[in-house]
């Protein structure tokens, strides 16, 4: 074992020591191939400092970075990611104009996105959170085409918006804690003695949930994921959408039962779930495919961590983290994927994508012997037996339809070269990322879960996660026809109504210049100047 | 019976209204540097009506005031000053009001 | 007749020193020659930062207020100067970015070589000089009559440094900044004659003692505080500010939004505090801060609207200064021991200080931007980075103190101030405040994303600019970042010497 913390130090240190080292013109121009290094220091602490804490600053700045389990896994696996798509962005990105640019933003975005898995105090939360977040938008709007800039657009205002509905939460919690910076889980203990209680807590659910994409804020992650380059979708929707979910793991108090609260927040999941599947299943791009099952799937996770907030059951936390890491692994890869099939002509189509795409979108609804069966499983307990558990079923039918769709729509995307095949370390990070989804939740499972491995292999449990996935294919055989000839929901779907309110908007800020012109006019203002002062002595006098 | 500071309270406020409705109203820059003179003696008159009331409470007259008032000419002395060299830059400069010209069409305008 | 004794605390001569040091400088200037400005001015930045710091050294060591009392003379007759832990505060700043303001201008302000004096240079060093002995006299005065002496030298001072470059619109700009200022200082001098005729007393410390409400006092400190708004350029009363701080050459811009309109603030702080009968009236600081919020929301949207770099910037000062004016109902409803150990009056002064260091960091890097490329439009403003990379780095982080990101001095003065309206249920300022970080962030990401875009084909630099000019503005910046690391707590310097209230 290290020195304790250092590690933990090290994962935010050392990609933000890369971002200064790139103010010397050499390193900057050779950034990218050093990229998939910047997220090494925060795998080995998955590793090797689970358990362990640090304290930067003592009281009363109080910086603290402590790894705990759930923490640990997320970093690990985002690490992984990272890594890996970094490695991607190296190759692929290698010779492309802004490349050092884009560099930049990654780092600034891996920074913040591991450092929300590792800190412990509520300041340096807001900071991390905040740098992932803002930082992302480098990496939505960097193809710089009107697509990407809207999607960009899009995202900093609902990103922004989050940043304002968290912050107000967090003051509400601090309230409610002594001292300049408590610890999140001092905090959050303090929480259910304070009268702000509810509000708070509605307000991380909004401001988390904005970033997990969670109905009706979800409209920004179509139409941000998909535009940006391949690994940085993939980096986008596997990593950066679970600072939400470690935000809720963190800030909400699950281990006092809030039936109310939870209720509240397995419906909004369960609805969000369906809604991502429904909206999906009319998209044709398939990055906007994968974009809608991030919502769908967060939605998922919502329901697990509100199922479990119902009862008060005391390993939600893990339980939701493992079902995260799950679908961060998976969703990486998938997109990744997305860059393999572009790459591979008809010839090598089936053997070097289709087979591995088809376990990969499966996974995702469960499909047994694969993580996403394992997931499902270890989560099962915390729906209770009740309509909410068999609503969770029924949506990784869902899955399964809006996956057979993505596979479908993947295949339009095969190079038009016949017997193209995708340079030979892309397809090797590929395999690592996909191969560690598998394995990486076979490892954690029966520690995680407090079932053994057999009980995964159990004919009762391989026909729960069978069903839903029959059910989702014969739907799909008979929807297919149907579906072919719904009308497009176009990306983003209900912020297509908010682009109706633009006339309307700028209407309103020309009034306000227009004001402000009056306003100026000094036969006015100093009118105002009087009637202010007249004002303001009569309420000095009288006012009291 | 009105007694003489009220009579000197009432002038100032005279002179403050009139002056303020010249800064107010009065469109060229000229006079409204007038009236601000204007304004200004309302109020050295109101701290001469201060030091008169002093004088009342057993001073002969309260001095603080006064030299108030002294350092309150020179300031006025010295806005107007600037003010009347400003207006003359701004005649050279063609121009004959203070309100300007929306912002947005001025251009090219560097540091 | 004669409350409050003051006497001269050891270190007190620094206070005159603070004071007479720029002015000695200014007179340096007209009797050496006007060729030597700059140099001269060089020697007496240095030296004033010394004495600034030194008094807040003294501050601090003593645990009291520093005093001076002018000739032995006590008020009513004789006037006494006080640093306390807010005014050493603010004059370090103040020293802090005059030097930075100088380093900047160095070069851009010197006299030519063919020249035997020029009237720019002369104009500017000699200005900045008068109107730092001004801010000094402000943040130690006592004596209203002495700080409206201390206002008018500060107006006269900041007025010429509008027009400098002689253009229409600076001159009519200038005007406008002297009328309207002039107005506000005759609401400040009519209501210092009436709490006179009151009181019989203008000092500070005297009026605290006697003051009580009365119809003369309510409508002196209503004359005076609207006053000072007009001179702060609060929402409705900013008709002077876009145009003067747009207009003005970029040093003088900085020195103008960083630190000119807070003095006015200081002293409506004071009289609040310090001067108006306790306790005080909730209503009218209500009434205050609502100002405050409507300055918030609606300046930010203007400078969301503006064309020009400048102007929107100068839109952004006077939405900034509203979240000063949000301080009033805060610290009155707090439930501190004393109103100066409260959240909101560190978080309030957090935000002057932060807002000083980032404004003047903007305004200095939107000029070197615009000498870069010939221009400040917002829509034209590709290529900036590859122009300028140091300095648009700067505004991005002096940008991240405006939006109250972290970790910047900005964030934790918006926090406390947050953290104080949600514990005194303020529920509108809570709104405005998060309301104004979105569109603050929303304007500097406009330029930002501008700014980083690639340059259009045919781009090029019209100005090299030296890399130290560029340094200083990001020395600035990364100042107000470093704010950021200030604990999130009631910072008891501030409350140094200041007396009174329960």
């Amino acid at each position: 074992m290290m020195d304790s913390g250092l590690l933990l130090v090290a994962t935010l240190a050392f990609p933000l020591a890369m971002v200064v080292a790139c103010l010397h013109p050499a390193f900057y121009a050779r950034i990218l191939t050093w990229l998939p290094l910047a997220a090494v220091p925060g795998l080995l602490a998955a590793l090797f400092e689970r358990g362990d804490s640090i304290v930067i600053a003592p009281a009363p700045l109080r910086l603290t970075l402590a790894l705990d389990e759930v923490g640990a896994m997320l970093l690990g696996g985002a690490s992984l990611l990272w890594g890996a798509a970094g490695f991607y962005a190296s190759i692929s990105m290698c010779g492309r104009p802004g490349a050092g640019r884009f560099a930049i933003w990654w780092l600034l975005t891996l920074t913040g996105s591991l450092g929300v898995f590792i800190v412990a105090d509520m300041t340096s939360f807001y900071l991390v959170f905040s740098l992932a977040s803002l930082a992302a938008y480098g990496l939505v709007s960097f193809e710089g085409t009107a697509r990407a800039q809207r999607a960009g657009f899009v995202y900093m205002a609902l990103a922004l918006l989050g940043e304002a509905l968290i912050l107000l939460g967090f003051v509400m919690l601090v309230t409610a804690a002594p001292g300049g910076n408590p610890l999140i889980r001092d905090a959050v203990a303090m929480l259910p003695d304070s009268p702000l209680e509810s509000p708070a807590v509605l307000l991380l659910i909004l401001g988390f949930g904005l970033k997990m994409g969670l109905l009706p804020l979800h409209v920004w992650m179509p139409l941000a994921h998909p535009v940006a380059p391949v690994p940085a979708s993939a980096v986008l929707s596997g990593v950066i959408v679970k600072a939400g979910v470690i935000g809720l793991i963190r800030f909400l108090p699950l281990e006092v039962p809030s039936p109310d609260w939870g209720m509240a927040l397995v419906g909004l999941g369960l609805i969000t779930a369906f809604y991502g599947v429904l909206v999906g299943l009319t998209q044709s791009h398939a990055k906007t495919i994968l974009a809608y099952s991030t919502v769908s799937q967060m939605g998922v996770v919502a329901a697990i961590i509100g199922g479990g907030m119902t009862t008060g059951a005391p390993h939600t936390a893990v339980l939701a983290a493992f079902y995260a890491l799950h679908h961060l692994l998976v969703k990486g890869a998938l997109f990744l994927g997305v860059g393999i099939a572009g790459a591979t002509g008809r010839r090598h189509y089936v053997s070097f994508v289709l087979i591995p795409m088809a376990l990969l979108s499966l996974s995702l609804a469960g499909l047994p012997f694969t993580s996403g069966a394992l997931a499902k499983l270890a989560t099962k307990p915390l729906f209770g037996d009740g309509v909410s558990a068999l609503l969770a079923s029924l949506s990784a039918a869902g899955s399964t339809m809006l996956m057979l769709h993505f596979l479908g729509r993947l295949q339009l995307l095969a190079n038009d070269d016949h017997e193209g095949i995708p340079q030979r370390p892309l397809m090797l990070v590929w395999a690592v990322v996909a191969g560690a989804s598998f394995i990486v939740p076979w490892a954690l499972f029966a520690n995680v879960s407090g079932y053994a491995l057999a009980d995964a292999i159990q004919p009762d449990a391989l026909w729960a996660a069978s069903w839903p996935i029959l059910l989702g294919a014969t739907l799909t055989l008979i929807t297919t026809r149907f579906i072919s000839r719904m009308p497009t929901v176009p990306e983003g779907d209900i912020i297509v109504v908010l682009d109706k309110l633009a006339p309307l908007v700028m209407r309103i800020g020309s009034g306000i210049d227009r004001t402000d012109e009056v306003l100026r006019r000094w036969p006015v203002a100093s009118i105002g100047l009087l009637s202010l002062a007249i004002a303001f002595g009569t309420v000095l006098q009288f006012g009291r | 019976m009105i007694g003489t500071a009220t009579v000197y309270g009432l002038c100032a406020s005279g002179l403050v209204a009139i002056g303020l409705y010249g800064l107010v109203l009065h469109p060229t820059p000229l006079r409204k540097v007038i009236a601000f003179n204007l304004l200004g003696s309302g109020t050295f008159v109101l701290f001469g009506v201060a030091a008169r009331r002093g004088g009342a409470a057993g001073f002969l007259a309260d001095p603080v005031p006064q030299a108030m008032v002294i350092t309150g000419i020179v300031v006025a002395f010295a806005s107007t000053a600037l003010a009347v060299a400003l207006l003359l830059r701004l005649q050279e400069t063609g121009a004959s009001s203070i309100e300007t010209t929306p912002p947005e069409q001025q251009d090219n305008g560097a540091s | 007749m004669m409350p409050a004794g003051y006497a001269t605390s050891e270190g007190g001569a620094l206070l005159v020193i603070a004071v007479m040091l720029p002015i000695v400088g200014m007179i340096a200037i007209f009797a050496l020659g006007l060729r030597r400005a700059e140099r001269i001015a060089f020697i007496i930045l240095p030296g004033g930062l010394f004495i600034a710091l030194a008094i807040a050294a003294e501050v601090a060591r003593t645990g009291a207020a520093v005093t001076y009392v002018l000739g032995g003379w006590q008020p009513p007759l004789g006037i006494a100067l006080q640093a306390d832990g807010l005014s050493a505060t603010l004059m370090v700043l103040t020293a802090l970015i005059l030097c930075a303001v100088g380093l900047f201008a160095r070069g851009t302000f010197s006299t030519p070589p063919d020249m035997s004096e020029a009237r720019r240079p002369m104009v500017f060093w000699t200005l900045m000089l008068g109107l730092w002995s001004a801010l000094n006299t402000v943040f130690l005065g006592q004596d209203l009559f002495n700080l409206f002496v201390a206002l008018e030298l500060l107006t006269f001072s900041a007025v010429p440094l509008v027009c400098l470059d002689g253009r229409r619109e600076t001159v009519q700009a200038a005007l406008r900044y002297l009328l309207f200022a002039l107005i506000g200082s005759v609401f400040y001098l009519l209501g210092a004659a009436l709490l006179y005729g009151a009181y019989g007393t203008l000092d500070m410390a005297g009026l605290r003692l006697q003051a009580h409400y009365n119809p003369a006092t309510s409508v002196a400190l209503g004359l005076m505080i609207v006053g000072l708004m007009a001179k702060a350029a609060l929402f409705p009363l900013h008709l002077w500010l876009p145009p003067a701080h747009a207009g003005a050459p970029a040093a003088a811009s900085a020195v103008l939004s960083a630190l000119v309109v807070k003095a006015p603030f200081f002293l409506i702080l004071r009289l609040w505090f310090d001067v108006a009968p306790q306790p005080g009236n909730q209503l009218a600081a209500q009434m205050l801060a609502w100002l405050g919020i409507f300055s918030i929301v609606f300046c930010s949207i203007i400078a969301l609207r503006q064309v020009r770099l400048k102007l929107m910037i100068a839109y952004s000062t006077v939405a900034q200064i509203g979240y000063l004016f949000l301080v009033f109902p805060l610290v009155m409803a707090s439930d501190a021991p004393s109103a100066w150990q409260s959240i909101g009056w560190t978080g309030g002064v957090l935000q002057l200080v932060s807002h000083a260091l980032a404004k003047a960091s903007m305004f200095l890097a939107a000029g070197l931007i615009a000498e870069a490329l010939g221009h400040d439009r917002i829509d034209n403003l590709n290529g900036a980075v590859t122009a300028v990379p140091i300095s648009v780095a700067a505004f991005g982080l002096a940008g991240l103190s405006l939006m109250g990101l972290p970790p910047s001095g900005g964030f934790v003065a918006k926090l406390m101030l947050l953290t104080a309206a949600t514990e005194t249920a303020n529920w509108w300022i809570v709104a405005a405040i998060l309301v104004g970080g979105i569109l603050a962030a929303s304007y500097v990401f406009r330029v930002l994303g501008r700014a980083m875009a690639a340059p259009k084909i045919g781009f090029k630099t019209l100005a090299h600019i030296p890399l130290y000019r560029e340094l200083v503005v990001l020395g600035l910046a990364i100042s107000a970042v470093v704010l950021g690391f200030v604990p999130l707590q009631p910072f008891a310097f501030l409350g140094i010497g200041r007396v009174g209230l329960p």
